[in-house]
């Protein structure tokens, strides 16, 4: 285990030792609501561990790097972000595939675009958002969303 | 259903290709492994923040005029929660009516989506620490002038009111839309919600009248506020 892993495992484990002590009942209570949220995604979750595996296999790390890594970075990211934009998958089962793409060789420009799309900007509940907010919000929202995604990524190509 | 394909891939590979398979198999092996370290610290995390994080007094912080103390304080509500980001949408309108101003909405609708502090735990063990860092200081700064743009063109009168008229015949309903699934209502009121394909559903017709402290406590209770009476 890294440093950061187990670091994370004391603390949570200090605080959840100290929930119990204080407030036994909501401690249990809120575990319990979220194993529920986790339980409608494991399906998911093992999907795309098995997925990455099929990835690995069966596309050569220099095909990832060729369209991913060398080739036009800016098309790439911007296609990238799109594909990001129309994706409904929770960001927690898309850190261990994005993982695996950068470790074949993958650029983390535009890696970074889909990642912050996938989250931020969202085509299939744009419906939802503008019958809660109305259009003008909505439109508003995910074109900057979309722009600023594209301009992060650049960003993080530029440090990392 | 998607888990389903993936099944079907291996099994089929495993009789073909066997020699692909295994080495499919072992190549996922590795994301497996890490998964099982992180997940359940990300389980336990959640939780506790979900119970132990005053989102009340945040929520009472974000008027119009509410300057820095206000986009901290979104950003704290934001960064604090679960679920994707449409069980936000309710979360928003519920603070809207109570006076939290555009640029403050915008804040929390975002960083509920990118910077949730245990997705970013997530992000740093399959990606690295440096990654993730680099990544929030960023998406922190993005988020801060989109707010700031966004509360420029968008005003007020451009959001829709439906200041809802108190019905006599309204019954208790589960937004489905918004639902996540947690099945927290059946939990705590197991009379009157159930679940039906992952999504919760009131069992019977519950009127206003009817409500009592386990509805409440239900309704206030759902991550996604999806529980209302229309």
């Amino acid at each position: 285990m890294d440093i950061f892993t187990i670091s994370l495992w004391i603390i949570t484990i200090i605080w959840f030792a100290v929930s119990i002590f204080k407030d036994k009942k909501k401690t249990f209570n809120s575990i319990k609501m979220s194993s529920g949220m986790m339980r409608n995604m494991i399906g998911e979750i093992i999907g795309i561990l098995f997925l990455i595996g099929l990835i690995l296999t069966f596309i050569p790390p220099e095909t990832i790097k060729k369209y991913l890594g060398q080739s036009n970075i800016f098309l790439s990211t911007v296609i990238s972000a799109f594909l990001g934009s129309i994706t409904l998958i929770p960001a927690f089962v898309a850190f261990p595939l994005v993982g695996s793409l950068v470790n074949a060789g993958a650029s983390i420009v535009p890696i970074v675009a889909f990642l912050t799309t996938l989250t931020m900007v969202g085509i299939v509940t744009f419906p939802l958002e503008r019958r809660e907010f109305g259009f003008k919000f909505a439109l508003v929202r995910n074109l900057l969303s979309f722009g600023f995604a594209v301009i992060i990524a650049l960003l993080m190509g530029v440090v990392m | 259903m998607f888990l389903t394909v993936i099944i079907f891939t291996y099994i089929f590979l495993l009789i073909f290709m066997t020699d692909k398979g295994i080495k499919s198999f072992s190549n996922s092996l590795y994301y497996v492994k890490e998964m099982v370290i992180i997940m359940p610290v990300i389980l336990l995390l959640t939780s506790l923040i979900e119970a132990w994080v005053p989102k009340k007094t945040i929520e009472n912080a974000l008027g119009e005029g509410s300057g820095v103390k206000g986009f901290l304080f979104s950003f704290l509500l934001g960064s604090f929660s679960a679920g994707p980001i449409y069980a936000a949408f309710p979360v928003c309108k519920t603070l809207m009516k109570k006076g939290a101003s555009i640029a403050n909405i915008v804040i929390i609708l975002s960083a509920w989506a990118v910077i949730k502090i245990p997705m970013l735990a997530n992000e740093s063990k399959f990606l690295g620490p440096e990654f993730m860092m680099a990544r929030w200081v960023f998406t922190v700064i993005s988020i801060l002038i989109m707010s700031i743009i966004t509360s420029k063109i968008v005003k007020k009168e451009d959001l829709p009111t439906d200041i809802k008229e108190e019905n006599k015949d309204a019954v208790l309903r589960v937004d489905e839309h918004f639902c996540i699934g947690c099945g927290l209502c059946t939990k705590l009121s197991p009379d009157d919600f159930v679940m039906v394909n992952k999504k919760a559903k009131v069992n019977r017709k519950v009127s206003k009248e009817e409500e009592n402290e386990k509805i409440k406590q239900a309704m206030d209770k759902c991550p996604a506020k999806a529980i209302d009476y229309v």
